[in-house]
């Protein structure tokens, strides 16, 4: 999976409207829902950084009765890069490293057993399947989580099917050896 | 992990179409009100063993077992009764009359049970709103979408309150959306009634939607993440 | 030269490499066309003759010009029935064919490729009922006739060429839409026979009504004082009206029967009935066609004969002995009981290749609970409903010729014929039930597989 770049989704986010760093963080892990919730470190981290680079500035502060908030909005810079940044394709998978390929691989190397393997996974797949498909077909569930349930669900589904093939060459393979 | 009690036991199945067998000694076990995927490679039998379990060929050998009643012991009225009544089918497609409209078809079951056809249309038009088939009522099955007319077979499956629905790769011609929203409407209906689900598919996707998974290799029914 | 060859071996390998269906097929298509020419050799071999003759069969009902056409008219009208059973059998696998053929339209063939080689398929198995029954017609002439004239044999040689020329212009005609849309016939999911084969019918009914007219014109000499001549030309004036307006009749009523029981059917087999004739009420037309035109003339013959023969019993001033004129009416009376059977041939392998075009769908049905009763119900009422009012008005219409001609002669009125259409219907229900076998054996869970 390609990594999502946090600039660019903090940038979007801020395209919205002026906002401070807890608020960018609760709207990021609304809108992506399956992914991994964002840490407050990072988002404060990451903002600095656009402002370094001219991409965000700090609109002022806003204390709202609790403690005191910096705002931050996006420059014009940062509105273009962005505009960028969603245009580009991103490179269809530059380099194949997955965990599942590799231990299929070390297992067949070192002589345990990928078969063994690849089932167990298999099910662990599954399992993680149903769950994704309950949270998409639950009634109410909204767009967000129903595209992010979606586009895990298809790679998993890609992953079983390699999965499968796998298992059924190693069959063969199997049968090759044994028959020679 | 608890299973609840079965409605459906099969044991000891074996099939064999001429000198091809398709089911070799095949076991499985269906809960009350539990969704149940059987996946597996195509050839794996799996059509076979649906066809067994709903009365509607008769295995070589092995026993099912429904409610209590031993299928191999009732005669073809029965069975052809009970799959009127008590189950409901449904394929990848074909299962409508050509030439009856989606209400006239949804509401068969009904009439043939004896309703008289003003009440088994009105139920039939509820059945087909709550798939969400609206407006399209009058249209024969070759007028509608594929989705469409899948989930009217599914309002004709399910009309007559069955305890067990078989669904032979009910997604099978549909693209992908189409799939999700026949899916879904099963799923919902079933859990709402406590119907249980057969589901044949090859899709992953599609068996996510189950409780549970099992696998048919070569006539033989494996759970899943077992080594056969 | 050479197109035609690759066209004709192209259809002999499609022919050979299709399935059971095709064979049968080609087998009735074979046995229409033998019927076809046997009949049409008779008369182009009795139309040959001129003047008196001594024929040594039926009771000398073949020597005089007058009866002799009445016998060739006879014959001639047997092609009807003859036509229609073809009709059904060019349906058999029907929906299958015109996809094959579709495929090879797509796959570059050019429309007339595509008819020629349809053409040649139904050409071909016409071409070998014609010359089995061409073979035995010549030896069984040359029994009866030292040396044929030199016409007799033109004649025979134009019959025995004709048949397969005609059955595969036909078989090339048929295929208009298949020719028109490629696509459209490979995508098609049920076969929905149009009225153009109907119309082929009709238009071979017409082609056999003007020969007749001119077989009596030209072969009978009638004296101007014996209405003979006339007759038969306002008989069958009156025959083919009636029939015209049966096969109408037979399309409407099938139309107006699925509407208004559509909306009223109580019963399940009703219900699917119903609505089977109004997606398509011309699909039996054909057949029925046949069986309208077979109940006139049967309910008219069966009035005239009573009559004829309450006056051969009666009256002692008769020109020719008693079995001249019974003769003549068993001929006849056979010739329609012969024309009958063909039609409920037709008619049982219609039903037949209904349920076989259907098989899957109904095997679907069979799966779901819909009891084997039920839907062998819908298969006879779907023949029973339409063709009911259709008889009684070809009745209706037959007793007028039997009343007609009974009080033409000053007789009583033959009301005992008002039982023929009563027969012919009960004999058509019972040629549909003959596929109900078919039904238990073909909706079998097999054909839930697909590949």
């Amino acid at each position: 999976m390609i990594a999502m770049s946090t600039r660019h989704v903090l940038l979007g986010l801020l395209a919205t409207g002026p906002s401070h760093g807890y608020d960018l963080k609760r709207r990021h892990d609304e809108r992506f829902p399956q992914a991994r919730p964002l840490a407050y470190g990072q988002v404060y981290t990451t903002l600095q950084r656009l402002v370094r680079d001219g991409l965000a500035e700090v609109e002022g502060t806003d204390s709202d009765g609790g403690p005191e908030r910096t705002m931050y909005r996006s420059t014009d810079q940062g509105a273009d890069e962005l505009s960028r940044w969603a245009g580009e394709i991103a490179p269809p998978a530059p380099f194949v490293t997955n965990e599942i390929f590799a231990k299929v691989v070390v297992a067949i190397l070192a002589g345990g057993d990928p078969a063994a393997y690849l089932n167990a996974q298999r099910a662990a797949h599954m399992e993680r399947m149903r769950e994704l498909t309950a949270v998409k077909a639950a009634q109410g569930a909204d767009l967000a989580t129903v595209l992010s349930a979606d586009y895990a669900l298809n790679h998993l589904d890609a992953d079983l099917r390699w999965m499968s093939t796998t298992a059924a060459r190693l069959t063969t393979l199997t049968a090759e050896v044994d028959a020679a | 992990m608890t299973r609840p009690v079965p409605v459906l036991t099969a044991t000891g199945l074996t099939k064999a179409h001429g000198r091809t067998p398709a089911l070799r000694g095949a076991s499985i076990e269906l809960g009350t009100g539990e969704i149940l995927a059987v996946t597996g490679a195509s050839g794996s039998g799996k059509s076979t063993l649906l066809h067994c379990l709903a009365g509607i060929v008769r295995p070589d050998e092995g026993s099912v077992t429904y409610d209590g009643r031993r299928l191999e012991d009732l005669p073809e009225k029965r069975l052809s009764e009970l799959r009127r009544t008590e189950f409901g089918v449904v394929f990848q497609f074909g299962q409508l009359i050509p030439e009856l409209t989606a209400l006239d078809n949804v509401a068969l079951p009904l009439l043939l049970a004896g309703t008289d056809r003003a009440r088994a249309r009105a139920r039939a038009g509820e059945w087909l709103e709550r798939f969400g088939v609206h407006g399209q009522q009058d249209l024969r099955p070759g007028e509608m979408s594929g989705g469409q007319a899948q989930r009217a077979a599914l309002a004709r499956a399910l009309v007559t309150g069955p305890k067990v629905v078989f669904a032979d790769e009910p997604t099978g011609a549909l693209d992908s959306l189409a799939g999700e929203q026949v899916m879904t409407a099963l799923v919902h209906t079933a859990r709402e009634s406590g119907t249980a689900v057969l589901l044949i598919t090859h899709d992953a996707q599609v068996a996510a939607y189950a409780d549970r998974e099992v696998q048919l290799r070569d006539g033989v029914v494996t759970a899943l993440g077992v080594t056969a | 030269m050479r197109a035609l060859r690759s066209d004709l071996r192209l259809a002999w390998e499609l022919t050979r490499g299709s399935d059971r269906g095709e064979w049968w097929r080609v087998a009735l298509t074979a046995t229409g066309a033998a019927l076809a020419t046997g009949f049409a050799l008779a008369a182009v071999a009795l139309a040959t003759l001129r003047g008196s003759y001594r024929v040594p069969v039926a009771a000398g009902l073949l020597d005089e010009p007058g009866t002799r056409s009445g016998v060739i008219v006879g014959l001639l009208l047997l092609l009807v029935p003859v036509l229609g059973f073809l009709g059904q059998c060019a349906r058999i696998g029907a929906a299958h064919r015109d996809r094959r053929l579709a495929g090879l339209r797509l796959a570059g063939a050019t429309p007339w490729q595509v008819r020629r080689i349809a053409g040649l398929e139904t050409g071909l198995a016409c071409l070998l009922g014609s010359a089995v029954a061409t073979v035995f017609s010549v030896l069984l002439l040359l029994r009866l006739w030292d040396r044929p004239t030199a016409l007799a044999w033109a004649g025979i040689a134009l019959v025995a060429v004709a048949v397969p020329v005609l059955g595969a212009a036909a078989g090339a005609l048929a295929l208009r839409r298949v020719v028109a849309s490629p696509l459209g016939w490979v995508r098609r999911v049920g076969p929905r026979t149009g009225r153009g084969p109907g119309l082929l019918f009709l238009a071979g009914v017409l082609l056999v009504a003007v020969l007749a007219l001119l077989t009596v014109a030209t072969t009978s000499t009638a004296a101007p004082d014996r209405p003979t001549g006339e007759l038969p030309l306002q008989l069958m004036g009156v025959v083919l009206a009636v029939g015209a307006g049966a096969v109408w009749l037979s399309g409407a009523t099938a139309k107006a029967t699925g509407r208004i029981l559509a909306a009223r059917a109580r019963s399940a087999a009703t219900l699917i009935a119903a609505e089977r004739l109004r997606d398509d009420p011309w699909a039996a037309a054909r057949t029925h066609a046949a069986v309208l035109l077979v109940t006139v003339v049967g309910t008219g013959f069966a009035g005239i004969r009573q009559v004829l023969s309450d006056v051969v019993h009666t009256e002692r001033n008769l020109a020719e002995s008693a079995s001249y004129y019974t003769t003549g009416l068993d001929l006849t009376g056979a010739a329609i009981v012969v024309a009958f059977a063909i039609t409920l041939s037709g008619l049982a392998v219609g039903t037949a290749e209904s349920l076989a075009a259907r098989r899957r769908g109904l095997a679907a049905q069979v799966a779901a609970g819909v009891p084997r009763t039920v839907l062998g119900r819908a298969l006879l009422l779907e023949t029973a409903l339409p063709l009911a009012p259709a008889v009684l008005l070809a009745g209706l219409g037959g007793m007028a010729i039997g009343t007609w001609y009974a009080t033409l002669s000053g007789r009583p009125v033959p009301w005992v014929t008002s039982l023929v259409p009563v027969a012919v219907y009960a004999a058509c229900l019972l040629a549909a039930a003959t596929s109900l076998p078919l039904l238990r054996r073909s909706v079998r869970p097999g054909e839930l597989r697909y590949a």
